[in-house]
């Protein structure tokens, strides 16, 4: 119960936090509208062509999308620890008898929030546009990324803890953005890609989500690619947590 | 000291406690091994120039950091095996704050109260207490970055006092306050103490250490050179100085000195300055066998000055170094 009252309770904070500023929730639904008003005309030529065999562009083009947006959604929550490692916060809720998952999960769930609000207003906004809702699928798929912004988001805070210091972190992190994002096939799918491209692709995690995030969107809920999707999810999302979990426990100014 | 004690009976005690960093691949012994016992209610004080391992004695005491070695107790828990037990017990004040700064102070006390398994009914009446004994009322419900340092400070003191903890450690807390700030928290601290916390706080201020603690133990390089109530230390540690100036053409300094040079009671003499300096221990004795023999002589003094042993002086005498001169760079501490 006291832990159940915890999570709770952290949560609440963060949210009040970012609610508080403004400018992060129109961000966070705006550069996700840019995208596809600015990119899409780009895959206009591309339709029916390889690698887009519904034709349809932006039903490809939204689960990456979307699966950007959720890794975006994740990738600030160490800024915001070594904010509050430098302030002291977490020194003093440290000293507190508080759960240090708790603590953790707050923010990832703030996060997580953070990204499904801005995605449904991109996936509603897309069916104008041409985009082909399966509802069914796509709340499914919002899942799938839920559990994608939640490891990233965990991976960052541990990083954040780890590093301390927003030079190294911001290196870090952006480092990692660029191939983990890439190479999962958010922007173009990677079967336009050669082999030794698609056999890296397996190594990344992201990738698998993307995927099945692609079947989702398509309406398909029970396939292997779906499957895949949430198993590795899943593991990321528990090794994450423990790692963050395991920051928390030791972090130090 | 009773033999029998338990650890119980201490809001701290720690036995050959010990912490190492590893600092620019170089050793740096935070603690060599620190033996100390601190009684409930009173206000203890590690005093101690800066890297002398004072905050790390405090992060190990409020179980933010692992010790190497040795064993501490805090509010009659052990600190590694029951560190749970310890932080239910304990508040704490840090040196760099800890008050959410997006948050309002009343949202910040709020938390902590929940997170201490105090009741919503139960933390709304405690945070309007506090608001009202620590003066936060006009600013509670502002959010807390636009607070000035002094009020800051207090919503810390608030937030670390939130759960009436046993006992209560505050790392270098007036760091930064004004004068005036520094002493409100003084007086805070101290009706603190009348309601029976004990508290625990650093600070490289002589003023602080002398004024405030009960007790204090001096900390340099990792060790506890010395530990006593001020008055002690000053009494054990260092002597007074009394000044004698005789009036003019009644005796030489010379001879006013050497009357007093074979006294057992003096420790140390000069002349200088037109004066005569003597170095006594016991200020009281001292000063009455002077003046006896100052009657018997039949000799007039023109000044009587007496200055008391500082803290300083205290350091000075173990350390050979002065507490003021010796904020050394030492690789930041628990960094």
């Amino acid at each position: 119960m006291m832990f159940l009252l915890q999570i709770a309770l952290f949560f609440r904070r963060k949210m009040l936090e970012t609610l508080r500023q403004p400018v992060w929730v129109f961000m966070g639904i705006s550069v996700p509208l840019l995208y596809m008003a600015l990119f899409a005309p780009l895959l206009k030529p591309l339709a029916g062509g390889p690698g887009f065999p519904s034709g349809r562009v932006l039903d490809t083009f939204l689960p990456g999308i979307l699966a950007l947006m959720a890794f975006g959604a994740g990738m600030g929550a160490g800024w915001i620890v070594i904010w509050e490692l430098q302030s002291g916060v977490i020194e003093r809720l440290r000293v507190t008898p508080a759960s240090r998952f708790a603590l953790l999960l707050g923010g990832v769930m703030r996060d997580v929030v953070m990204f499904i609000v801005p995605a449904l207003v991109v996936i509603v906004v897309a069916i104008p546009f041409g985009f082909h809702p399966h509802w069914t699928g796509i709340f499914v798929l919002l899942g799938l990324l839920a559990l994608l912004t939640a490891s990233v988001s965990a991976t960052s805070s541990a990083l954040g803890i780890t590093l301390k210091e927003i030079g190294s972190l911001a290196a870090v992190v952006t480092g990692l953005q660029l191939p983990l994002t890439l190479l999962s096939g958010v922007l173009l799918p990677l079967s336009l890609g050669p082999d030794w491209l698609r056999v890296l692709a397996h190594l990344n995690p992201m990738y698998y989500a993307v995927e099945a995030a692609r079947d989702l969107a398509a309406g398909t809920t029970a396939s292997i690619v779906v499957s895949e999707g949430f198993l590795v999810m899943c593991a990321a999302v528990v090794a994450a947590l423990w790692w963050g979990t395991g920051s928390y426990r030791k972090a130090m100014t | 000291m009773p033999v029998t004690r338990s650890s119980s009976d201490y809001a701290v005690r720690t036995t050959a406690l010990r912490k190492a960093f590893r600092a620019n691949k170089q050793q740096i012994e935070a603690l060599k091994g620190v033996d100390l016992e601190v009684t409930r209610g009173q206000i203890f004080g590690f005093l101690g120039p800066n890297g002398a391992g004072k905050t790390t004695a405090l992060r190990i005491l409020t179980t933010l950091l692992p010790a190497d070695a040795g064993e501490a107790f805090v509010a009659g828990a052990d600190v590694r095996r029951r560190p749970q037990d310890v932080r239910r017990r304990i508040g704490y004040v840090g040196q760099i704050g800890g008050a959410d700064l997006s948050a309002t102070g009343r949202e910040n006390l709020s938390l902590q109260g929940r997170l201490y398994g105090m009741t919503s009914a139960e933390t709304a009446r405690r945070v309007n207490e506090l608001a009202e004994s620590l003066d936060l009322k006009a600013f509670s419900d502002r959010i807390v970055r636009t607070y000035s340092g002094g009020q800051r400070r207090r919503l810390e003191v608030a937030l670390g006092i939130m759960h009436r903890p046993e006992v209560l450690f505050l790392d270098e807390p007036t760091t930064g306050l004004d004068p005036q700030n520094r002493n409100n928290l003084w007086d805070q601290l101290r009706l603190l103490r009348e309601t029976g916390t004990t508290i625990c706080l650093t600070t490289h201020y002589l003023e602080e250490a002398d004024q405030l603690s009960d007790r204090l133990a001096i900390i340099d390089h990792g060790r506890i050179i010395a530990e006593g109530t001020p008055h002690e230390l000053k009494q054990r540690f260092a002597a007074s100085t009394i000044r004698l100036v005789p009036k003019p053409g009644a005796v030489s300094l010379e001879q006013l000195g050497r009357e007093f040079a074979h006294e057992t009671f003096v420790s140390g003499l000069q002349v200088k300055d037109g004066s005569v300096q003597l170095r006594v221990t016991d200020t009281t004795e001292a000063l009455a066998a002077i003046f006896g023999r100052l009657r018997n002589l039949g000799i007039e003094l023109r000044t009587v000055s007496l200055t008391e042993p500082s803290l300083d002086d205290v350091f000075l005498q173990e350390t050979g170094r002065s507490l003021r001169d010796s904020g050394e760079p030492v690789a930041k501490e628990a960094a």
